[in-house]
C-alpha cells in the first residue's frame, strides 16, 4: 500500500483529504506544518505528499525546497493543494519541484484526477 | 412527479433526440430540467409538462429534450482514444491525403471538452508529421447551451482540474478575474462548434477523416442508435475512421459500418452494401 502524507494546518482539510486519499487505497499520515512534515519525511519518506502553501512555522514552498535537498527527497510525488490559485504561485511551485497542483476548493474527483496525472493511481 | 409526467418527458426525449430514459433514472429529470423550470417559473415537472401540452412550441420542446441529455464530460475523458487518434488514426489518414487537410468530427461533444482536449493534444505534436497537416475539428451537440459554452471555451475551477495536468492548464488556458479559465486564442483557430441532432442528416457538416462519438450512443434507444450510426457513417470519407468510447460496442448496431481493416478498434463505412444493391 502506498503512503501519503497530508500537510495542512486545517484539521478539517486534513480529515477530508485523508478520507479521499484512503479511498484511493493509500495509507495516510498527517502534519500540521512544513516543519512537522520534514521531520516525518526524515523518519519515513512517503510515496506522495498533498501539500498546503500557507502554514505557520514553515510554509509549503519552503518545505518543498528543503525536502528536495534531503536524501531520497526527490522520490515523493508532491501535489500542492492550496488557495493560491494564480499563475505566479503555480509557476513558483512547479519550479520548486511540485509534480502537480490542486486549487482549493477540491473534491474527490479532483484529487483522483490529479493523482492519476502523476501516476499515483 | 406523476407517472404520466415521466412518460410524457421520456416520450419527448425519445421522439426528439432518441434518448432512452429508464424509469429507474426518473430522479435525474428534476435536476436536468431545473434551470428551465426556474426560468419559466414552473414549480414542478407536472407543471412543465402541462405547459408543453398547453402551448405547443417546437423550439421549447427541443430545448427540453436537449436538457434531458447527460452533460457529464471532462477533459481527456477518453485519453487513450485521443492518443490513438493523434498517434495512429490521423497519421494514417495523412499518408493518403493529397491536400494535407484533415477533418475530425466530435459528435455529441456536450460542453466541448473532448474537442478542446484533441486540439490541446495536437498542439503538442510540433515535431511530428502532423505538424505539417491542417487539421480541422468540428464539435456538435444537441444542446444549444452546451454549444455556446463549448464555443466560448470558458470553464470553471472544478472543470479544469479534472483530466488536465497543471502543465496543460497553464500552457493552454488563461485565468480570468472571476476564477474561470479560458482556452487560449490560438487553439480556437481550427476548432468550431455547431448544434446538430444525430437523428438528422449531417450532410451540411461535410465529410470527415475521423469521427469520434463517445459516450453518446449508449444513452439512445436501439432504433436511434442505428439512425445515429447511419448519420455518422454517411459523413465518413472512404476508409475514414469512426470511433466510440472503448466500452461502447459499435458492432451490430447497423450494417452500414464494419470494423476497420487498417486500425484496430475503429470502424469504417461498409461500401460493399451500396455496390451490392447497385449490382
Amino acid at each position: 500500500m502506498k503512503h501519503c502524507l497530508i500537510v495542512d494546518d486545517s484539521r478539517v482539510v486534513r480529515t477530508v483529504a485523508g478520507r479521499i486519499v484512503k479511498d484511493l487505497s493509500f495509507s495516510v499520515s498527517e502534519a500540521a506544518d512544513g516543519a512537522q512534515a520534514l521531520e516525518h519525511c526524515r523518519k519515513e519518506m512517503p510515496d506522495a505528499i498533498l501539500l498546503d502553501w500557507n502554514m505557520p512555522v514553515m510554509n509549503g514552498l519552503d518545505f518543498l525546497r528543503a525536502l528536495r535537498r534531503e536524501e531520497n527527497g526527490s522520490n515523493p510525488i508532491v501535489v500542492f493543494c492550496t488557495n493560491e490559485n494564480d499563475s505566479e504561485h503555480i509557476g513558483e511551485a512547479i519550479r520548486a519541484g511540485a509534480n502537480e497542483y490542486i486549487m482549493k476548493p477540491f473534491d474527490a474527483d479532483i484529487i483522483e484526477s490529479k493523482f492519476a496525472e502523476v501516476g499515483l493511481v | 412527479m406523476q407517472e404520466s409526467t415521466f412518460n410524457e418527458l421520456s416520450d419527448l426525449a425519445l421522439r426528439l433526440s432518441g434518448q432512452h430514459i429508464a424509469a429507474s433514472k426518473a430522479y435525474l429529470l428534476e435536476a436536468r430540467l431545473s434551470t428551465i423550470s426556474r426560468r419559466e417559473n414552473l414549480a414542478t415537472l407536472d407543471d412543465l409538462v402541462h405547459c408543453l401540452k398547453a402551448r405547443p412550441n417546437p423550439r421549447f420542446e427541443q430545448e427540453v429534450a436537449a436538457a434531458l441529455s447527460s452533460k457529464k464530460t471532462s477533459f481527456f475523458e477518453e485519453r487513450d482514444l485521443i492518443e490513438k487518434t493523434v498517434t495512429q488514426a490521423l497519421p494514417e489518414r495523412l499518408k493518403h491525403s493529397k491536400t494535407g487537410r484533415l477533418r475530425v468530427w466530435c459528435a455529441g461533444v456536450s460542453t466541448g471538452q473532448e474537442a478542446w482536449s484533441l486540439a490541446i493534444r495536437l498542439s503538442e505534436e510540433m515535431g511530428s508529421t502532423l505538424a505539417r497537416a491542417e487539421i480541422e475539428i468540428v464539435g456538435t451537440d444537441l444542446s444549444t447551451d452546451c454549444i455556446e459554452t463549448a464555443k466560448q471555451g470558458i470553464y470553471g475551477h472544478f472543470d479544469v482540474q479534472k483530466g488536465l495536468s497543471i502543465h496543460r492548464l497553464m500552457t493552454n488556458f488563461n485565468r480570468r478575474d472571476n476564477g474561470d479559465w479560458v482556452i487560449n486564442e490560438p487553439l480556437h483557430k481550427n476548432v468550431s462548434f455547431r448544434r446538430h441532432n444525430l437523428l438528422d442528416s449531417a450532410r451540411d457538416l461535410g465529410a470527415f477523416d475521423i469521427i469520434l462519438c463517445c459516450n453518446v450512443l449508449g444513452a439512445l434507444a436501439p432504433s436511434a442508435q442505428r439512425q445515429a450510426v447511419e448519420t455518422l457513417s454517411a459523413q465518413l470519407l472512404p476508409d475514414a475512421y469512426l470511433f466510440a468510447a472503448p466500452d461502447e460496442a459499435l458492432e451490430g448496431i447497423s450494417s452500414v459500418i464494419k470494423p476497420s481493416r487498417t486500425l484496430r478498434g475503429a470502424f469504417e463505412r461498409d461500401t460493399t452494401i451500396k455496390k451490392t444493391a447497385a449490382a
